[in-house]
């Protein structure tokens, strides 16, 4: 039994003709990492609200097929009921800010004051949230004063600290630097192995490559392929559907036309790419 | 540009120990009593014996007389101005300027007014001065106001000076582009709507991922919410407020009962 | 009763209202600098009532004008429940209809004005004897001069001085709801209300001109008669 189902689920947001997503059929085991690719207006993001309980509930419009998460389905439950098993981060930082809050410390704390988490068990939690994804020394500091990178980890830590079992992130690091990107990446990975499961919205296809368990790609509302993360990325449907792929992988597949590249499989990362040549 | 409104003094006092609500009421009461203690000096008398004892007591003497000099008593002499000319009472007239009458019951009259609004100001400024917002909705929600108040008081506190600074910004702009504040009243008019239309479509398309950001952090929870800060209620504290619940009790009756 | 004032909120409303009252106190500001002769600084309070509902807009004309009295201005305190009635009558109106059409918004604008007239005149009778720290008392001072009663002398003042306000804050408001993407109203308790209804806009406008010129002679014939009487 897959801890996530979504079965033939198709659906339409208000006001709009054509469906965003088209009898997607996904499943997604307890503890598994997998991240979604996609061109824009693929419906990435609307899978991801629709995985946290806001497709349908809070944009209303038509769905049909059933969303099921942990034995729960989604059209049995309610929103407030919902995010407390599934937690959602997304691309924008400065919208997740609260606003109803001066520190970092306290923003964290939001939403645990909402589910009514006792006090000593409240501070532990955040900060051990805070000391994993790494902004403890943010603490004191007001949430409006931190760059888009900062904020984006808050965002993450005020959603891991809800410690959801569905972990949905929509670009999660499009504002940090590739060092940021990598910590989030390994903070992320970490909760998986820890039995979070993960669904990620991403574009930094080697992080992937390095991080996923699985990846799906998602092209006008329809999945076009999935597998593990380098048949995917490697495959040459992908780069014929216009998705972005490696600059290794893209180097790799003329090399190969050439005859420079000799292994049967193309690389994503460096490393990858490195290895591959030397041979 | 302040990154956010607060006007929160951080200090160690009594006045910044006592419970958020003691203050509020405390507040209430000032006002209250001066405006309804059918007593002609009252208002004079709470400014000496209440507000600058209060200020001494909370070690914010000095940022109150700042905030007096330079926000209240220009506020409160405009309207003893307007109104002792202004106010038609009386016959002895004791200063005449075009058709306008000052008398002796007028500048009575304004008199007592503006220390009215000057310990209403005064009051109001002390309680801000010594109570953190959060702290005061920390307590209040405790105290069963639903939590959806204090995220809109606190997030208004932190949206309106990064608005006004977005406008001020609109506003440097537009004159840079020939926006003469001086011009006709037609181009000044017309220039509303490049003003207010960045300013005011921004922030509304951002309300809905907004509320999706704080829906997923159990904003609309059906469980009792729980603070992450504890704001003290001593017994001192409750009988303060008993006490003062009584005092505007008397002066509101004496009110009723003398008119 | 409570339900249906429950049924003005949804987190979308609780997030409108801070923005709105930033909003009514920004433009508030911005028309001071361009020394305009009207207030507009309820264009925020008119757009959740609108969109949300009376109980909504009543609830962010009373904040801003607390939060307006301790940031900015404390004259404004006193005059929160004004501010509270103007939210609660354009929501009312737009329930009734009256937000669909430009000339309808001026109706709504129009009713709007004479419900604050109507709840400012004891406010500032009682607490001020008349005369406020505003500019408008000039025109207040002026009438008692002149043998006008207290209470007659402040609503000829309120009749002149809001429904050109009240009405321009409505249009603005109509104008900014007609701008937004319709997606972006949709998730509002009350995003029917302002579905708007057909017919060309620059018709509408043409109406809604001719609507404001009769009200505000209407307004004038109102005025002469009680100075008259």
């Amino acid at each position: 039994m897959a801890f996530v189902t979504l079965q033939n689920v198709t659906y339409k947001y208000p006001l709009t003709e054509k469906p965003v997503l088209q009898n997607i059929n996904l499943q997604i085991q307890e503890g598994e990492f997998v991240s979604v690719i996609g061109p824009n207006g693929a419906g990435k993001s609307t899978l991801c609200y629709a995985l946290a309980g806001f497709v349908p509930h809070f944009f209303k419009g038509e769905i049909s097929g059933e969303i099921e998460v942990d034995g729960k389905l989604s059209s049995k439950s309610t929103l407030d009921t919902w995010v407390l098993n599934v937690g959602l981060a997304f691309q924008n930082p400065f919208n997740q800010i609260s606003g109803a809050k001066y520190t970092v410390f306290e923003e964290i704390a939001f939403g645990l004051e909402n589910i009514g988490v006792p006090r000593d068990e409240m501070k532990k939690r955040v900060e051990d949230a805070m000391s994993l994804t790494g902004i403890s020394e943010l603490a004191d500091r007001s949430p409006y004063s931190l760059s888009g990178g900062q904020q984006q980890r808050v965002a993450l830590t005020s959603i891991l600290v809800m410690r959801p079992r569905l972990l949905v992130l929509d670009e999660p690091t499009s504002q940090m630097d590739p060092i940021g990107t990598r910590e989030v990446f390994g903070v992320v990975r970490k909760m998986a192995e820890e039995g979070m499961t993960v669904v990620m919205v991403e574009h930094k296809v080697e992080w992937i490559a390095e991080f996923a368990d699985r990846v799906i790609a998602l092209k006008e509302g329809q999945i076009l392929m999935e597998g593990k993360p380098n048949e995917v990325l490697t495959s040459d449907l992908l780069t014929e559907n216009g998705f972005g792929v490696s600059r290794y992988t893209s180097t790799a597949r003329e090399a190969k036309k050439q005859g420079l590249w000799k292994k049967q499989n193309l690389p994503v990362t460096l490393d990858e790419a490195v290895e591959g040549f030397k041979k | 540009m302040h990154e956010r409104l607060s006007f929160h003094i951080k200090r160690d006092s009594f006045l910044h120990s006592l419970n958020p609500l003691t203050k509020l009421v405390l507040t209430l009461a000032l006002i209250l009593i001066a405006f309804t203690f059918p007593y002609y000096w009252t208002p004079h008398i709470l400014v000496l014996a209440a507000i600058i004892p209060l200020s001494l007591l909370g070690k914010v003497f000095r940022e109150f007389s700042v905030t007096a000099l330079r926000l209240i008593i220009p506020a409160a002499g405009f309207l003893f101005l307007m109104q002792a000319f202004f106010q038609p009472v009386g016959t002895d007239i004791i200063f005449k300027f075009y058709f306008l009458d000052m008398t002796m019951e007028s500048v009575l009259f304004a008199f007592r007014n503006a220390m009215r609004v000057f310990v209403m100001v005064s009051a109001f400024t002390l309680f801000l001065v010594t109570t953190h917002p959060s702290e005061l909705m920390s307590d209040l929600t405790r105290r069963g106001l639903p939590g959806q108040f204090a995220y809109v008081i606190i997030s208004t506190l932190q949206i309106l000076p990064q608005m006004q600074a977005k406008a001020q910004t609109i506003i440097s702009a537009q004159r840079s582009r020939g926006l003469d504040t001086e011009s006709s009243f037609l181009k000044r008019a017309g220039s509303l709507i490049p003003l207010i239309g960045p300013l005011v479509f921004g922030s509304l398309v951002e309300v809905e991922e907004r509320a999706i950001a704080i829906e997923a952090r159990g904003f609309t929870s059906k469980q009792v919410k729980t603070s992450l800060h504890e704001v003290p209620d001593t017994a001192f504290d409750q009988f303060l407020r008993w006490a003062l619940l009584v005092f505007i009790i008397i002066s509101i009756g004496l009110n009723l009962w003398l008119s | 009763m409570l339900d249906k004032i429950k049924s003005n909120f949804n987190t979308q409303t609780w997030v409108l209202i801070p923005i709105a009252i930033a909003i009514n106190i920004a433009v508030g500001q911005i028309v001071l600098v361009l020394k305009l002769p009207v207030f507009l600084d309820s264009i925020g309070t008119v757009l959740v009532a609108v969109l949300c509902g009376p109980w909504a807009g009543a609830l962010t004309g009373a904040l801003s004008n607390v939060i307006w009295g301790i940031a900015i201005d404390p004259g404004a305190l006193p005059w929160w429940p004004v501010a509270a009635m103007i939210g609660y009558m354009a929501g009312r109106m737009a329930g009734w209809g009256f937000f669909k059409s430009w000339w309808k918004v001026v109706v709504t604008g129009f009713v709007v004005a004479l419900t604050a007239a109507i709840v400012s005149t004891p406010i500032a009778v009682y607490l001020f004897g008349g005369i406020t720290a505003s500019g408008s008392s000039f025109i207040t001072a002026y009438l008692l001069q002149t043998g006008q009663g207290i209470w007659s002398a402040v609503v000829s003042t309120s009749f002149l001085t809001e429904p050109v306000d009240k009405i321009t804050t409505a249009m603005i408001a109509f104008a900014i709801i007609q701008g937004l993407p319709k997606r972006t109203i949709g998730g509002y308790p009350k995003a029917n209300q302002v579905a708007t209804e057909g017919g060309a806009s620059s018709t509408q406008l043409y109406i809604a001109i001719g609507v404001v010129v009769a009200l505000v002679l209407f307004a004038a014939f109102m005025l002469r008669n009680i100075l008259g009487g």
